[in-house]
């Protein structure tokens, strides 16, 4: 047996993951009975579905041909949740001034193109755009600096 | 006679001042965003949505729908030019626009488009003022389980119209299900699947999801190839089309508009079926077999008008039946649900100005695009030359923005980092993230839906069957399902949808 698919085998492998987690969790919720469903018993029938699927679509990959699954480049998706991320940090304990250049000064690193003073002068236009735009103009409710 | 006093009365409605504005506003930020590469209209909506939470639900949706008109005007542009399609409903633009701009015809294709869209949406305005009330009356006389199996139907027409393994698109529709179920339930109360996070008891936050799989992954996927393009806008021509063309594309403009109107009714279909139908449509039937492929104005005519028809009559099932049929349409709903309207055919009763006054406002935000975009296409063109290595930092600052105004929740920041992990992966192996969309919005009705049938009916599924309304709803996705299954079927629609 070889995987000839390998796109779909690890789709139906990770669509099996994910029902099995929804199942084991909708137990505990009660299913109740087909006629007053409990809060688990919508969950389980869905997850079941997607159970049967993912294995058909995993077994199917030994029958078919399929392209192979893309090279992952590590530095533009990693960088990028790590900038999201630091936003939130940031937004939390300092503000939204500080937020914007910690996910543009991090952000900008998941592109090697990105030059250190282009991304200085795009920080401060940003800074000044979502704080006038957003903040004084549509009065969203977000600070602007650490709170006291 | 009744229609005509409701649009009169829309009017009405979209013709304040206070809603021009926003209608306004929405088509230029729209077309706006829109341009800029690499960046779709669901992205452009999502981004967008912070700026409508202070206004009242009227204005919100006006401005919406026209930053979604404008968006998909501004793709169009994108396609002409660079030959980027800067949404899949403008892929086959790429086709013949792309080829005129090159012989110097920016400016014809890039007309042609705007009044081919005017046009068409004028017509689909009508289509949607006389369709959608018999549609609605019809949705309110829906017990539970015709609901359901219209759910159900909505999802695979969806699945079966869109591109990729139907399989996998189904497996995406129950894994949006599942995720849309996170949360407390309402029947019970339970808190379901929030891992004892209490930020979670609200759900996941339907933006940040949004954004997650149009907004971030798609920057991440921009930022591994690195292509370098080319702008064709040195040499726009005169943006009005000669009289010439404009009789050679008036048929071609009436036939994408009668295609899209109908095809954008369908769940799943929208603008992206109307646009490729209509083209494949039009070099079929072309006479003399002119050059299509080689910048053909027709081309550029027949599928920019169906886009545009077809992107208006996919607001028919969202509006009656609270049904999206593509993922701007199911961000709209959305955009709804958190302006504290639960979507259905009750809307159309209950909140009149807000359903009137969004279909006429269609046609005004039609005109102020046609106004809008023949003399600021230059401007259009500069905003093409920025570097991409400008423009990604700041989706991520507004995607950030964006998902927090929601709620003002630090949380939905770290859902947005969480899920744009998940979809990143998903993106590599090719499940497309519409159904996942589709199916979060609509699994938490579905799953009321079926817990009032099973209770009206003790408990026996077949009712689902008995029901004539609930049956034929089921045997025609049942149908469709069969229909791609066959081979010689499969084979043309992987034609068709590859291109």
């Amino acid at each position: 047996m070889r995987i000839r698919s390998p796109k779909d085998f690890w789709s139906g492998l990770f669509f099996i993951a994910v029902a099995a987690g929804f199942i084991a969790l909708s137990h505990r919720y009660g299913t109740g009975t087909m006629h007053r469903m409990g809060p688990g018993l919508f969950p389980i029938l869905v997850s079941v579905l997607l159970a049967g699927l993912g294995l058909i679509i995993a077994a199917r990959a030994f029958v078919i041909d399929g392209p192979p699954v893309p090279r992952f480049h590590a530095r533009p998706i990693i960088v990028s949740l790590i900038a999201i991320a630091l936003f939130g940090v940031a937004l939390a304990h300092f503000g939204l001034i500080a937020a914007v250049a910690a996910v543009v000064l991090v952000g900008a690193l998941a592109s090697r193109e990105s030059r250190p003073l282009e991304t200085a002068g795009l920080v401060v236009v940003l800074i000044l755009f979502s704080a006038t735009v957003f903040v004084w103009l549509l009065g969203l409710p977000i600070p602007l600096w650490p709170e006291a | 006679m009744e229609t005509l006093g409701n649009l009169a009365f829309g009017l009405g409605v979209a013709l304040t001042w206070q809603n021009l504005i926003y209608c306004f506003v929405g088509c230029f930020l729209g077309t706006l965003v829109g341009v800029l590469p690499g960046i779709g209209p669901v992205a452009t909506v999502a981004m967008l949505l912070p700026f409508t939470f202070n206004l009242g639900p009227a204005p919100a949706l006006i401005m919406l729908a026209g930053i979604y008109y404008g968006a998909q005007y501004g793709g169009s542009t994108t396609a002409i030019l660079v030959n980027i399609p800067g949404e899949s409903s403008s892929v086959v633009t790429t086709l013949d626009g792309h080829q005129m701009a090159r012989k110097g015809r920016a400016g014809p294709a890039l007309g042609i488009a705007a009044i081919g869209s005017f046009i068409a949406g004028c017509i689909a305005t009508l289509v949607v003022a006389y369709f959608a009330p018999p549609l609605a009356e019809l949705a309110l006389k829906f017990g539970p389980a015709e609901y359901f199996s219209l759910m159900v139907f909505g999802l695979i027409a969806a699945v079966v119209l869109a591109r990729g393994s139907v399989l996998k698109a189904i497996a995406m529709v129950c894994f949006g299900i599942l995720l849309g179920l996170v949360g407390t339930d309402v029947n019970s109360g339970t808190i379901r699947f929030a891992f004892g996070q209490p930020e979670l008891t609200d759900g996941i936050g339907f933006v940040a999801l949004a954004m997650a799989f149009f907004g971030i992954t798609d920057v991440v996927v921009n930022l591994e190839h690195t292509d370098k393009t080319d702008v064709y806008g040195e040499r726009l021509g005169s943006v009005l089309p000669s009289w010439q063309d404009f009789r050679i594309c008036f048929w071609s403009i009436a036939r994408g508009t009668g295609l899209g109107a109908i095809l954008g009714i369908l769940p799943g279909g929208g603008a992206l079926l109307a646009s490729f139908a209509a083209y494949m449509f039009e070099k079929k039937i072309a006479k003399p077999p002119r050059q299509f492929g080689e910048g053909d104005i027709r081309g550029v005519a027949a599928p920019e008008s169906a886009n545009n028809a077809g992107a208006q009559t996919s607001f028919i099932p969202m509006l009656t039946l609270g049904i999206p049929s593509n993922p701007t349409m199911a961000l709209m709903i959305g955009a709804l649900m958190i302006q504290g309207i639960a979507p259905g055919p009750q809307v159309m009763t209950e909140r009149p100005e807000l359903f009137w006054g969004l279909v006429a406002s269609m046609w005004v935000g039609n005109l102020m695009l046609l106004v809008l975009n023949l003399p600021l296409i230059g401007l259009w063109v500069k905003l093409l030359a920025v570097p991409y290595r400008l423009l990604f930092p700041a989706i991520f600052v507004f995607c950030c923005i964006g998902v927090f105004t929601v709620d003002n929740k630090i949380f939905d920041i770290y859902v947005l980092a969480g899920l744009s992990a998940v979809a990143y992966v998903l993106l590599k192996l090719d499940c497309e993230p519409a159904p996942l969309i589709l199916g979060f919005i609509l699994g938490p009705m579905m799953e009321e839906q079926m817990r009032r049938a099973m209770m009206i009916n003790f408990g026996d599924v077949t009712i689902f069957l008995t029901r004539p309304l609930s049956a034929a709803f089921l045997i025609a996705a049942a149908g469709m399902m069969l229909l791609i299954a066959l081979p010689s079927l499969r084979a043309k629609r992987e034609v068709a949808l590859q291109e």
